[in-house]
């Protein structure tokens, strides 16, 4: 580590030397600095020349394996204008809104669950965190079964228990289609808020509980005034990397739907891919990125604010 | 700390690398095919162990085959045009060699060769690859979508002949649903089988999407809606709702699950019914996209190879394509293809490869009806935009759904206009 | 803790129905995953048949998986990718977080915010020029290709993650630490750092985690068998034109997974070491 102290006992004129740079390390601007440089630097590497080039291609009517012609803002009042666009963002926010708040709630509880005593917590708790390890790709061809109208386990059970009479269509039916893709969604990340808000929960010393306990505080009180602000910093930041995560899901709906029926499932990333790579439009496609990139750099600003000012 | 190290190093390398001469005159040790995985894995296999292998021991040079699952080809294609770099030698389908024109190679004294030795080549498989007079790719076959059927269930329904027409199938397909086998053809965002009967169905009804110049919509006619009211019946009245959240896997498994008792498909169902479902198989057979008032239509899938441009040694590309397309390899090659690809060559009419199962020989039957999506219009990036947007998809989709015919059509000529750039 | 131990009714209610209500919405399929990868396919393909338990149960997937692919080369590449991309990212990540989180300097906030803003690039978009950086650097094919990549996705995950944890150590705990002579170094190392083993933990199961996942990087830059990781060998392999493998999808997803999820389970325990470690938010 280039930082790394010299606590040397060695000649007094090293030892002077030491002291004073270690002055100088000592500085907060330097300090943070020297820390900063190294994941500065790998990302501007590998992230702002992609980025630039992202911005610039935006800018262009850019096909395939062909020169570009510099259009101005013009892919953007296209797609300003393309019906389907409209419905591409609807569905996005309706699918990142519904999928973080039943992450969020359901991580919280699967967190308050798993932070109690009792046998086999360990195992519990490393496979509650399944859903989240195995592969994405994976897990989806697996849900493609069970959502599956012909061979759906879930279609299976309820007509066996006679809760219906007429099949669900999970993946045929607009509505139904949006509503399995948000539930696979959550079921791949509530553990994640799961093991991470327990890791914040375990920050917490026991003796506040009992002493607030002593004070007559109802499980709800300790839960709100204690619990909560607590997990406050780790909960926002969590649901921050969940909420661009979530806005630019990619690999889920592409297998599951491929963003069908009638686009009823297409979000900003599987349709930028399909108007970048399937039609080559790579301008176009970019351009149909960076729409989302607006209402992300509010959030991550406001976060930023928010969590500066703590 | 080691990834620093290990990232300088290859820096460095990497600058060595491109300060040192291009060795352009030697001739390549090896070259790199890449290629939609075939569904017929015996068909890779030869090209892998036996062709590459007989290649490098006549000439020295390592065929290395790579293989991108499907759906994944026009992105490793796209990769590999835009940083020009990679394998040599590409796989392309549909209209990619119009796409990627700027990066291919010119073939056309390979294609006059290879048509004189075992062609003529069909009329029709040069939209998909003659690029502005010059050949850009070499088509090995079509990967054909027909008709899959149940024989025992449409006997069942006093159905003894296949419905030569749409409005027979529609028939046919009520009496069966009624009995509990209902048709399943994909309306969904898959890559295949839905523009597989779509734009047949389109066609033998006399619509069109965009005219021969590329710029004159025609969406908008008593045709298309002919079209659309027809596919809504079709829909409602013989299939299930979950044909609208299909890909291109669902009527498979809903085949070998004995749910549907007809699709249009490639012939990867009989292939693994043979293989897995022997009594499924027995009761399966082919037949050609029906009829409509306007003709019969099949969709052009035209499997070809295609070299870069910044492949170093396009003599030894081009000398690999001569030998790999020189009867003695690809009538083997072929037949380990299990007919799953049907050459659009003359001289194959009567290959062997269709002796040993008569029931792909519908696939060699429809090629002469074959044409590219957006037919008549050119095989443009505007005509992939059209396909990669699902836009005739969707419209026959939004009708199965309920949506009026004349909003689907208004929808998707509005859509098609602004693709086509359209007055 | 919470639980009181007032009756057995409610621990119940309390911890007994809802982990059994998570347990079985989080692990049902992976048990549809167990069961469909030892059915054979005509059991697999038939709907008439009560489809939650096999039959007739056969290894033949397990066996194909194993004999017919490069399923232990893509195990290995994978663990190899995962563990080196997450300790540059956990390494690169804490050094990032700890000045934005407790220092003021100027220009704090425009790092902070630039390094989330990281995300903003979409990703389908990315990797044109990211495979054009790679080509540059000579690595098409090779394991670093993806070692290089993925801490572009992990490092400002981890970063804000650790910022949030770092956030939660009181200042007087640090301050007292330097009033003894230790540096800055040494009073994140000594005294922050260990209070947030359980945020260490977690950046790092998530790093760990999304590098054995990632799809599309891997998808583009490892195009041979041999270099290639388990979702990506998995998908390219065992999907044939509408045809897929799915005994054989399924038992490659199993073995991914679960024993990532044993080992896991060892490390959970260090939850709870850095909670007696960690004993003083006030």
């Amino acid at each position: 580590m280039a930082v790394g102290p010299a606590s040397v006992v060695g000649p007094a004129r090293l030892a002077a030397r030491t002291a004073r740079r270690r002055g100088v390390l000592e500085r907060e601007g330097v300090f943070s600095w020297l820390m900063l440089a190294p994941g500065v630097a790998f990302l501007l590497a590998f992230v702002a020349y992609p980025f630039f080039y992202g911005i610039f291609l935006s800018l262009q009517d850019r096909r395939v394996a062909s020169p570009g012609v510099f259009v101005g803002l013009a892919n953007f009042v296209t797609l300003a204008q393309d019906p389907i666009f409209w419905q591409v963002t609807r569905n996005t926010f309706v699918y990142t809104t519904v999928a973080t708040l039943l992450k969020i709630l359901g991580g919280l509880a699967m967190a308050l669950v798993i932070n109690q005593h009792f046998r086999g917590r360990n195992l519990a708790r490393a496979f509650l965190l399944l859903p989240f390890i195995v592969p994405t790709v994976l897990s989806t061809v697996a849900w493609m079964w069970i959502l599956d109208p012909t061979f759906s386990v879930i279609n299976w059970t309820l007509l066996q228990t006679g809760l219906v009479t007429q099949t669900f269509s999970w993946l045929g039916n607009a509505t139904l289609a949006m509503v399995s893709i948000i539930g696979v969604n959550t079921w791949r990340g509530v553990p994640f808020y799961g093991i991470t808000l327990l890791a914040g929960l375990q920050t917490i010393s026991p003796d506040l509980y009992e002493a607030a306990a002593i004070d007559g505080a109802s499980v709800t009180q300790r839960f709100w005034y204690i619990t909560l602000p607590v997990l406050k910093p780790v909960l926002i930041i969590v649901t921050m990397f969940s909420v661009i995560f979530t806005f630019s899901d990619f690999q889920l709906p592409y297998v599951l739907t491929h963003g069908g029926p009638a686009n009823a499932t297409h979000l900003f990333a599987t349709w930028a891919f399909d108007i970048g790579m399937s039609a080559g439009q790579l301008g176009m496609g970019a351009a149909v990125a960076l729409a989302m990139l607006p209402a992300l750099s509010l959030l991550i600003v406001a976060l930023t604010l928010y969590l500066r000012r703590e | 700390m080691c990834t620093r190290r290990e990232f300088l190093t290859t820096t460095v390398t990497a600058a060595g690398a491109a300060l040192s001469p291009r060795w352009a005159h030697a001739a390549p040790k090896a070259m790199t095919v890449v290629r939609e995985s075939s569904f017929i894995k015996p068909f890779d296999d030869y090209f892998a162990k036996t062709l590459a292998m007989e290649y490098e021991k006549l000439t020295g040079i390592k065929i290395v085959y790579e293989a991108v699952s499907v759906g994944g080809m026009l992105t490793r294609l796209t990769t590999v045009a835009e940083t020009k770099s990679g394998p040599e030698i590409v796989g392309t389908n549909l209209n990619w060699p119009w796409l990627f024109d700027q990066s291919l190679v010119d073939v056309s004294d390979l294609a006059t060769e290879i048509g004189r030795k075992i062609g003529p080549w069909h009329d029709n498989v040069l939209d998909a690859v003659v690029v502005n007079k010059k050949w850009k790719a070499l088509p090995w076959g079509n990967i054909g979508q027909l008709e899959v059927y149940r024989t025992d269930w449409f006997k069942e329904a006093g159905v003894t002949k296949f419905p030569d027409t749409w409005e027979d199938l529609l028939a046919a397909g009520r009496l069966l649903k009624k009995k509990g086998h209902p048709f399943g053809f994909e309306l969904g965002h898959g890559f295949g089988d839905n523009h597989g009967w779509l734009y047949p169905l389109l066609w033998s009804h006399g619509g069109r999407e965009v005219d021969k110049d590329g710029r004159t919509v025609l969406i908008d006619s008593d045709e298309t809606a002919k079209a659309v009211d027809f596919c809504r019946r079709f829909f409602k009245e013989t299939m299930l709702e979950d044909v609208l959240g299909w890909t291109d896997v669902n009527n498979n498994k809903a085949y070998f699950g004995e749910q549907i008792s007809c699709t249009n498909n490639a012939s990867s169902i009989l292939v693994v019914a043979k293989r897995d479902f022997p009594e499924i198989a027995s009761v399966t057979d082919h037949s050609l996209n029906p009829q409509g008032p306007k003709g019969r239509f099949h969709i052009m899938q035209a499997a070809s190879h295609a070299i870069m441009t910044h492949a170093p040694d396009h003599a030894a590309a081009k000398a690999f394509l001569r030998w790999l397309y020189d009867d003695k390899q690809l009538s083997r090659w072929l037949a380990a293809g299990e007919a799953y690809y049907a050459p659009f060559l003359a001289a194959y009419e009567n290959h062997p490869m269709w002796n040993p199962e008569p029931r792909y020989l519908p696939y060699k039957e429809s090629l002469k009806t074959t044409r590219l999506h957006g037919w008549p219009g050119p095989p443009s990036h505007a005509m992939s935009e059209s396909v990669a947007k699902y836009v005739l998809v969707d419209m026959f989709a939004k009708a199965c759904q309920g949506e009026s015919t004349k909003n689907v059509i208004a929808t998707a000529a509005a859509q098609l206009k602004q693709i086509y750039k359209a007055k | 803790m919470m639980a009181g131990g007032r009756g057995l009714g409610r621990r119940f209610l309390r911890l007994y129905l809802p982990l059994g209500f998570f347990l079985v919405a989080m692990l049902f399929p992976f048990y549809w995953m167990a069961i469909t990868s030892i059915k054979p396919n005509r059991e697999l393909y038939n709907p008439r048949i009560m489809p939650l338990i096999v039959h007739q149960p056969v290894l033949t997937h397990y066996v194909d998986l194993l004999d017919q692919t490069n399923f232990l080369t893509w195990t290995y590449n994978t663990l190899l990718v995962a563990v080196v991309t997450t300790v540059v990212s956990l390494v690169l990540g804490t050094m990032m977080a700890y000045p934005l989180a407790r220092t003021n300097f100027p220009g704090a906030a425009i790092v902070a915010i630039g390094v989330a803003a990281t995300y903003l690039v979409p990703q389908p978009l990315l990797f044109i020029p990211m495979s054009d950086i790679i080509n540059r650097l000579d690595l098409g094919n090779t394991l670093s290709a993806v070692m290089l990549t993925y801490p572009t996705l992990l490092i400002p995950f981890c970063a804000w993650l650790l910022m949030g944890y770092f956030k939660s150590v009181p200042r007087e705990l640090e301050e007292a630490a330097r009033i003894d002579g230790a540096s800055r170094f040494q009073a994140m190392v000594q005294i922050v750092l260990p209070l947030c083993t359980p945020g260490l933990l977690s950046a790092g199961i998530f790093a760990f985690t999304l590098a054995q996942n990632e799809f599309l990087y891997a998808l583009i830059f490892l195009t041979k068998s041999d270099v290639r990781t388990v979702p990506v060998g998995a998908i390219t392999e065992l999907i044939r034109g509408d045809v897929f493998y799915w005994g054989q999808l399924m038992a490659a997803a199993l073995l991914g997974s679960v024993p990532v999820a044993v080992i896991y389970s060892f490390f959970v325990d260090y939850y709870v070491a850095g909670l007696t470690a960690g004993s003083v938010k006030s």
